[in-house]
């Protein structure tokens, strides 16, 4: 009897140092990865980077830095009021079986792969409607990506605003509009905002919809909306990583070290503001 | 709110007209690989004087190149194929040849590399088939005896690329004239459908080849011959070539000349021709004219301007077909007479 | 009322996106899905045909270039492939993971390790992929194959040759390192949202943990893992960038053993668009977009489930 009390300790034992160690090695790989991007994008990192643009091969990264930021920006325009105003209209307007509809075709969006979302602008506007690579071809590819994501964070915030405020708010003789901006849209913003930022975050490391829709430019984007194609830091880890070239390799680095500090920033970010608006809220309430 | 929203909108405005009022005509060339380098180098000197005018190069294989010029996404196609007839009736684009280039066969045997192994067609043909297995295979071992007991029975691995490329046109042309097996098999193109060899790796573009080249012992690439100077630093062997006449070449300047030389006569107005498999004691087997691919009709006035002042800055002998550039990548210039065509094509730009 | 309207014309246009993405792509396609009939999940030959030949090959009405064929076993089979044995190294990787984090790990630690984690999984796709090209596939290449098939090459799928490092193995590898956090995080949340109470009344019974975790916990749990798995699948199937970088690019050719190089469609409608384009009459480019929609069909298929396996660990508490 004791002696398969024993067993059976040891055996948890084994499972949960294997269970462990599963942790451990998973921490490893992370920290290959981390390290890797670390020490060779930090050794290739020079401040001339932020000032020059790609040339050829060689040159800094400005016209990319800026190309994403603008492109996720423009993203996040068009997808802001789509995405949390289908979110609201269902949660607080929507009759049962629109509901349903609705959400069904945020279902089939995340099961689209993104190079489908890539492929299908560059046939539809690239080509068809001749804007060329552009701007707005690019941004629309991500915000297309991100649309589901911000759609079903602000949806669930949304549904998880207790109806009872809602109710007392409407019985002390509040408009529904004034309901909604005060008590409904506060209670559901951190919500909708973390998933907002992990859109972000897939926009800012998406790569293949945005080679058959942005394009590539060795030049700062200007503001045309098409007609103009936009470099992006994605693109240059891809491409010139492939190139035989110690200047090339370096930007490819670069970028991807840029890349894995603007996740870092807007996961940081996420949480924190998370944290910060829960408190605010629970204070309120 | 709202004032702060307008006084953004009004800032994001602002800022567009003076990105506009500022904007220089943008051309876009895109395509191949192996003329990538050059373009570089002609593009950022033909920049520094011309200043009204942001050319923005690309290297995205030559397949790309044919098929974006013709969606008219970019203004120069480059590549290193002609257009093919049934492409051609559907799309009129003019082919204008801007440089003369070649190809030369890379491979990675550690402890041979320093050695120029002899290859022919049929030999490619058996390699990138599947039915010449091992570098010690008695194929490769007959045309290269002196070396016959150095050859390793290792896994040939041979390497193709993945994108539409003009490379593998010119590598294919050579492999169906040399070879009727390859011509009545996968035949030549600038994506072909490649036989199954358990072994083969795809990469992409000719840097994509010499990474992998050089990352993959005992393999084997063709290589455009820009980047000459990245082959040697990645330490690559590259084989002497069996021409037309039966002799092992090496590419050359003399070689390819000697090659190029053979067919400039032969080459028709609209200079779609193919240079490969020249003949001439002293050919370069696989060499080819670098066009750039470009629609005759430009709508915008402002692009056919600055395109064709471009091109013709390429074409002149006091401009991008001064040695210094062509010496760096390992190119030749076109002679008088298939410059003369270049530019009357050049021409037909409305 | 405004915001009403305003607001399902926001909802319009997410129902419009999907139903005009779905009737393109099928519109599109409808050329190429005459053209090659079944041949496009069950022939090997991927070939757009002479482009620099004359005449044309017909089928049911539609004309290609000569010899054009378009068979997508070889991208199907590496896609399904390579997502299978992504989950063989994922799965009880991500089990271990977060069954660590629920039982294991001291309060403290928990927070760091979950932001890690989160961490792991925004992580760009190009990134793990300049890491597996640099790092995964030369220690592949040079080690683990060598040794595998040298040691081991009497299994089935082991043996035959070592390759370069591009191939099945090394795109599983880097597929399961990016799919793990996803799959960590449904877990661990579907592990905190059951009632503590099931593990207790187990140890109180005089269970060791582990027994506790495997006879009581994880049955409840069964749906909600099951669910997380296809989820992770789903992602799998259709990554690009990082796969492209690792898979060894295979055309015409299936895998013999797990270092072989593969190709996935999600990486051939990257590397092949633009070779497809160059096809003068159309059907190679059409017949791309008909991969991605049975990309589409698959991983819609799969999402769906993972979903409703989700929705029903949901309810059963």
């Amino acid at each position: 009897m004791v002696s398969r009390v024993t067993r059976n300790v040891a055996i948890s034992r084994l499972w949960w140092v294997l269970c462990i160690s599963s942790l451990v090695g998973a921490l490893l790989v992370l920290l290959s990865l981390f390290g890797f991007v670390f020490v060779r994008g930090v050794a290739a990192i020079r401040p001339e980077i932020f000032f020059t643009v790609t040339q050829g091969i060689a040159g800094g990264l400005a016209n990319a830095i800026v190309g994403t930021l603008l492109l996720v920006t423009l993203a996040i325009v068009l997808v802001v009021p789509v995405g949390i105003g289908a979110a609201v209209w269902v949660t607080q307007f929507a009759p049962d079986r629109l509901r349903i509809v609705v959400r069904l075709s945020i279902d089939v969006l995340f099961g689209v792969p993104s190079i489908v979302v890539g492929y299908f602008l560059y046939v539809a506007l690239v080509e068809t409607a001749g804007w060329g690579f552009s701007l707005v071809a690019g941004s629309l590819a991500l915000a297309i990506i991100m649309l589901p994501y911000v759609y079903r964070a602000a949806d669930l915030a949304f549904s998880a605003v207790p109806r009872d405020l809602v109710e007392a708010s409407v019985a002390l003789g509040a408009r529904p509009l004034t309901t909604f901006v005060r008590v409904a849209f506060p209670w559901a913003l951190p919500g909708t905002l973390t998933g907002l930022l992990i859109g972000v975050g897939i926009a800012v490391g998406e790569t293949a919809p945005l080679i058959y829709t942005a394009g590539w430019s060795n030049y700062m984007p200007t503001l045309a909306p098409t007609h103009s194609p936009v470099g992006y830091l994605t693109y240059v880890v891809w491409t010139f990583i492939n190139e035989p070239f110690k200047q090339s390799h370096q930007l490819a680095y670069a970028a991807a070290f840029l890349l894995m500090i603007a996740i870092f920033v807007t996961n940081f970010v996420a949480r924190a503001g998370v944290e910060y608006w829960a408190s605010r809220t629970r204070s309120h309430s | 709110m709202r004032k702060f929203t307008a006084v953004a909108l009004a800032a994001v405005f602002a800022l567009g007209s003076f990105a506009a009022a500022r904007a220089a005509t943008p051309i876009l060339e895109t395509g191949s690989s192996l003329l990538y380098p050059l373009m570089n180098l002609w593009v950022a000197s033909y920049q520094a004087k011309n200043h009204t005018v942001q050319i923005t190069t690309q290297s995205t294989g030559s397949g790309t190149g044919i098929s974006q010029a013709i969606a008219g996404v970019a203004q120069i196609g480059a590549s290193d194929a002609y257009m093919g007839d049934p492409q051609m009736r559907g799309h009129r684009m003019l082919n204008i040849p801007l440089a003369i280039s070649a190809q030369q066969i890379n491979y990675n045997i550690p402890g041979l590399n320093n050695v120029h192994l002899h290859l022919s067609g049929p030999v490619l043909a058996g390699i990138y088939m599947g039915r010449i297995k091992y570098w010690n295979d008695p194929q490769i071992k007959a045309l290269n005896r002196p070396y016959a007991g150095r050859l390793p029975h290792r896994t040939i691995i041979p390497i193709h690329r993945t994108d539409g490329s003009g490379d593998t046109f010119i590598f294919s042309q050579y492999l169906s004239f040399t070879t009727p097996m390859w011509s009545h098999g996968p035949g030549y193109g600038t994506s072909i459908s490649w036989p199954s060899v358990s072994t083969a790796v795809g990469a992409n573009g000719n840097p994509g080849m010499v990474q992998a080249c050089k990352a993959t012992p005992y393999s084997i690439a063709y290589i455009g011959v820009s980047f000459i100077n990245e082959t040697n630093k990645a330490g690559l062997g590259y084989g002497l070539l069996k021409n037309r006449a039966g002799r092992f070449v090496a590419p050359t300047a003399s070689t390819i000349g000697s090659a190029a030389a053979a067919m400039y006569p032969k080459t028709p107005r609209d200079e779609r021709i193919s240079l490969v498999f020249a003949p001439g004691a002293n050919s370069y087997p696989i060499i080819n004219y670098e066009y750039a691919i470009v629609n005759p009709h430009q709508k915008n006035a402002e692009t056919r301007e600055a395109l064709v002042k471009f091109l013709s800055w390429v074409l002149d002998h006091n401009g991008g077909q001064e040695m210094h550039f062509l010496n760096a990548v390992h190119f030749l210039p076109l002679p008088a007479s298939i410059a003369k065509l270049s530019r009357e094509q050049v021409a037909q730009i409305h | 009322m405004l915001a009403g309207v305003l607001t399902s014309v926001a909802a319009g246009i997410c129902l419009l996106l999907v139903v005009l993405m779905l009737v393109f792509l099928l519109w599109y396609t409808w050329p190429a899905i005459r053209y090659n009939g079944l041949s496009i999940l069950n022939d090997i030959t991927w070939n757009i045909g002479n482009q620099y030949g004359t005449g044309s090959s017909v089928h049911n009405g539609v004309a290609a270039e000569p010899g054009a064929e378009f068979g997508g076993l070889v991208f199907l089979v590496g896609t399904l492939l390579s997502a299978l044995l992504a989950m063989v190294f994922a799965v009880p990787l991500a089990l271990g993971v977060a069954l660590t984090i629920v039982y294991r790990l001291p309060e403290r630690l928990r927070l760091p390790v979950n932001a890690l984690i989160e961490l792991m999984a925004g992580i760009p796709s190009v990134v793990y992929g300049l890491w597996g090209t640099i790092v995964l596939v030369p220690w592949v290449g040079n080690r683990v194959a060598p040794f595998v098939t040298h040691h081991f090459g009497f299994i089935p799928f082991l043996g035959g040759d070592a390759g370069s490092g591009n191939g099945l193995f090394a795109a599983a590898i880097v597929l399961a390192i990016m799919v793990m956090p996803i799959m960590v995080a449904t877990v661990r949340d579907v592990l905190l949202a059951q009632p503590k109470s099931i593990f207790e009344a187990s140890m109180a019974l005089g269970s060791t943990s582990w027994q506790a975790v495997t006879h009581a916990v994880l049955p409840s749990v069964r749906t909600g893992i099951v669910g997380a798995i296809l989820v992770a699948f789903g992602r799998a199937l259709g990554e690009t960038m990082a796969v492209l970088m690792v898979a060894g690019n295979a055309i015409n050719i299936l895998p013999h053993n797990i270092f072989s190089p593969i190709n996935t469609i999600a990486a051939v409608v990257v590397s092949q668009l633009e070779s497809a384009v160059s096809d003068a009459s159309g059907v190679a480019q059409r017949s791309l977009a008909e991969l991605a929609l049975v990309l589409f069909v698959i991983s819609l298929t799969v999402n769906t489930v993972a979903r409703v396996a989700i929705r029903g660990q949901d309810r059963s508490h």
